[in-house]
């Protein structure tokens, strides 16, 4: 059984004042799967958080919608939030009702508003469908190779070196230097290149 | 020519489909400048443009989209 | 440069080429030929006892052919490693079987003409692209500078290596064709740069700067000389660039806005013809040397390594970063970086600070002992993959592989290939899923039927 949870979040102002959110809350609660939508001020804050987490175990919500902000601002935050509400944090699903909505249509607040909702529908739609996802580990072998030894290649090997790390600096003349060397003096200080 | 009202009033729905690391950024960049666009489309967020099956765009159609973008 | 020669965390390898890149970030597996140098590198000393007894003479590469090395050599007195290479397409040992001076003269039994190529494979966890770049072929395309007929007519780089104390000429600015000092110096750029007809079509970015320096020489170096620039723009944007052009200028460099139509020889004189496009009229100057500003393109190679790192370019073989402006160093294949030129023109300070950034990530790689992968990858259902391998050329990191699985089927074990996807190497594009036809592959996260479940949802 899905039991999604929509979080409808105000930005302040920022959607609210063109967004109808308590409508788009009240029309969440009619979509299948959603057995709780509210609305909240500021939804990525401390308070907001602690409201998600709290409905989750109240509600034993299953999928979470939120509908605020770009996911490419705040997935990560609310993804967290999941987590530590003991969901996995890829059963998170976001609306954008802020950058793809409130803020391009803010002489439209009716249309807006019918956008903000068909948005949320369509996260909800996608957030039943969600699996739980689990990142694997790969181990990490604890050194660099540099191809090309010119004034590029030897400066990232020198600070990757110096950061304690072991690098193989590759080139395929009988020297390292490339090009670098065979400068005279360079611009704009006209010190040596060597 | 007469105008229909109807006709007119008519809004078309389009449905886009937005690689998320260019043209979903770029319709977040939109909102971020407060560009302004009529309130019609709805968009999709995919991880590349290389993402979209065709059977999207057909299934978008079909289910009465009236324009299907796909932007990456 | 002695600096990364002598830190004890790098291994310097010269001479050597990477052949073959397998694995993925944090894991990746290089083949790395060793080229034989002919000389134990364990045992040389660089005393330079070999070079000087040398019977054979041929051209400098590193000075580009303005200077004599032996067969046996190092590129320049100051190269590291101080170890030098046979030329083996010259020396006489390999040519005509016989001569065998160096081996004779080597105080430490160095030379060893049986020395094969070494082939080894290491592991590394990131990889740092610094391949550079190398001028463009003016001579090939540029009839009207002389297809490189004319000694006289040379590239910035010739005559870096004539300003070089330590290079062929001592650091004096003569004529290569009979070495006597120019006094009317004639500087070209843009050739090959901004010049969609017959060269690249960007902008170089490093000549107006060294056009200006290379001028300022002239005439520091060579008293009561003449330095003329025919430039198309003025490009001095950097620290301290736009002062440095005006120095020049107020040293008495004449800049010419205009391009040259012709270079022909009279006498011992270059004939430059040209127009100066700001007072509307034709310009003729009896120059002594012509030095062209060619362009910069990726260094030879650049292809194959692209293609073994899985690397894209753009269209002038300059390897291309994940983000042009937010992800500067980073490419689309994970664990893989780029710095300098390779990636396209640019000066000295812009390639030490890419350089510096491209370390920087890869000690942020480096730094973790294991790290997470993005779980909204591909997956294969192998019941219904039919092994086409229709998804393995589609994925730009590489990231697919047929593997060979069995399974009972009767009562028979019958063999079959399915898609296998790499972890590592995955990116969560999709683009394998959408030429799947049997729908074995699936994007985590983005799975087919939740995009359906959304169109759904939006066209409702």
């Amino acid at each position: 059984m899905k039991r999604v949870g929509v979080f409808v979040c105000h930005c302040g102002t920022n959607i609210a004042s063109v967004v109808d959110v308590k409508r788009v809350a009240e029309a969440a609660r009619s979509f299948p799967g959603v057995v709780f939508a509210t609305d909240y001020q500021y939804m990525c804050s401390d308070p907001g958080q602690e409201l998600i987490r709290k409905t989750i175990k109240e509600q034993r919500l299953n999928r979470v919608v939120v509908a605020s902000c770009t996911p490419r601002l705040h997935e990560p935050t609310f993804r967290k939030t999941l987590e530590s509400a003991g969901l996995n944090p890829y059963l998170l699903e976001m609306a954008n009702i802020r950058e793809q909505c409130a803020w391009v249509h803010a002489k439209d607040k009716e249309g807006a508003t019918i956008k903000a909702i068909e948005l949320v529908r369509v996260a909800v739609a996608k957030a039943c469908l969600n699996a739980p996802l689990k990142p694997s580990t790969i181990p990490i072998t604890k050194r660099a190779l540099v191809i090309g030894a010119g004034i590029a290649g030897m400066q990232a090997a020198l600070d990757i070196a110096d950061a304690g790390y072991e690098v193989v600096l590759l080139d395929r003349e009988p020297t390292i230097g490339g090009n670098m060397v065979k400068l005279d003096k360079t611009f704009p200080t006209l010190d040596c290149s060597a | 020519m007469s105008v229909n009202q109807e006709a007119s009033r008519w809004e078309p729905k389009i449905i886009a489909f937005c690689c998320h690391w260019c043209a979903y950024a770029g319709a977040d960049l939109a909102g971020l400048n407060r560009l302004s666009y009529p309130a019609n489309v709805r968009i999709i967020r995919v991880p590349c443009s290389g993402r979209v099956n065709p059977q999207f765009v057909l299934r978008a159609f079909q289910r009465g989209a009236d324009g299907v973008l796909v932007a990456g | 440069m002695v600096a990364a020669a002598q830190h004890p965390q790098i291994q310097v390898i010269t001479y050597a080429e990477v052949e073959q890149v397998a694995g993925y970030v944090g894991n990746f597996q290089v083949t790395i030929r060793k080229k034989a140098r002919m000389v134990d590198a364990t045992k040389c000393t660089g005393c330079g006892t070999c070079w000087e007894k040398c019977p054979t003479k041929v051209d400098s590469e590193f000075d580009l052919g303005l200077g004599k090395r032996k067969a046996i050599y190092i590129p320049f007195p100051q190269a590291v490693p101080a170890v030098p290479v046979i030329d083996k397409e010259h020396c006489r040992q390999f040519t005509k079987g016989k001569c065998g001076v160096c081996q004779k003269v080597c105080p430490t039994k160095a030379i060893d003409y049986e020395q094969q190529d070494e082939v080894v494979t290491e592991s590394f966890g990131a990889i740092v692209v610094a391949t550079g770049y190398e001028l463009f072929p003016w001579e090939q395309v540029y009839g009207e500078y002389g297809y490189g007929r004319y000694p006289d007519v040379i590239t910035g780089m010739h005559f870096e290596r004539m300003n070089s104390a330590s290079g062929p000429t001592g650091g004096k600015i003569v004529r290569p064709s009979d070495g006597k000092e120019p006094k009317t110096v004639v500087f070209i750029k843009c050739v090959g740069s901004r010049d969609e007809a017959k060269g690249k079509s960007y902008c170089s970015r490093a000549c107006c700067m060294y056009t200006a320096k290379h001028a300022h020489q002239v005439l520091e170096k060579i008293p009561g000389a003449q330095a003329i620039v025919f430039y198309m723009d003025v490009r001095t944007p950097g620290k301290a660039y736009e002062e440095f052009y005006s120095r020049t200028v107020h040293e008495g460099a004449v800049y010419v806005r205009g391009r040259v139509s012709r270079i022909y020889q009279e006498g011992d004189k270059l004939i430059v013809c040209g127009e100066d496009t700001l007072l509307g009229r034709q310009v003729t100057v009896a120059a002594d040397l012509v030095v062209l500003a060619t362009a910069m393109v990726p260094s030879r190679g650049w292809e194959e390594l692209a293609k073994m790192l899985g690397l894209a370019t753009d269209k002038d073989g300059f390897f291309q970063e994940a983000h042009p402006k937010l992800r500067p160093v980073e490419t689309y294949t994970a664990g893989v970086f780029i710095a300098g030129a390779c990636q396209g023109p640019k000066d000295i300070p812009d390639t030490v600070a890419q350089a510096s950034g491209a370390a920087v990530k890869v000690c942020q790689l480096l730094s973790k002992d294991e790290m997470a992968t993005d779980p909204m990858i591909s997956t294969v259902d192998e019941n219904l993959c039919s092994g086409c391998g229709l998804c393995q050329p589609v994925c730009p990191y590489k990231a697919i592989d047929m593997k060979t699985i069995t399974e009972r089927v009767a009562g028979k074990t019958v063999a079959r290939r399915v898609a296998s996807v790499n972890m590592g190497l995955c990116q969560g594009c999709g683009s394998c899923t959408v030429v799947c036809r049997s729908g074995a592959l699936n994007l985590r996260g983005f799975t087919n039927e939740q995009i359906l479940a959304e169109v759904d949802a939006a066209c409702l």
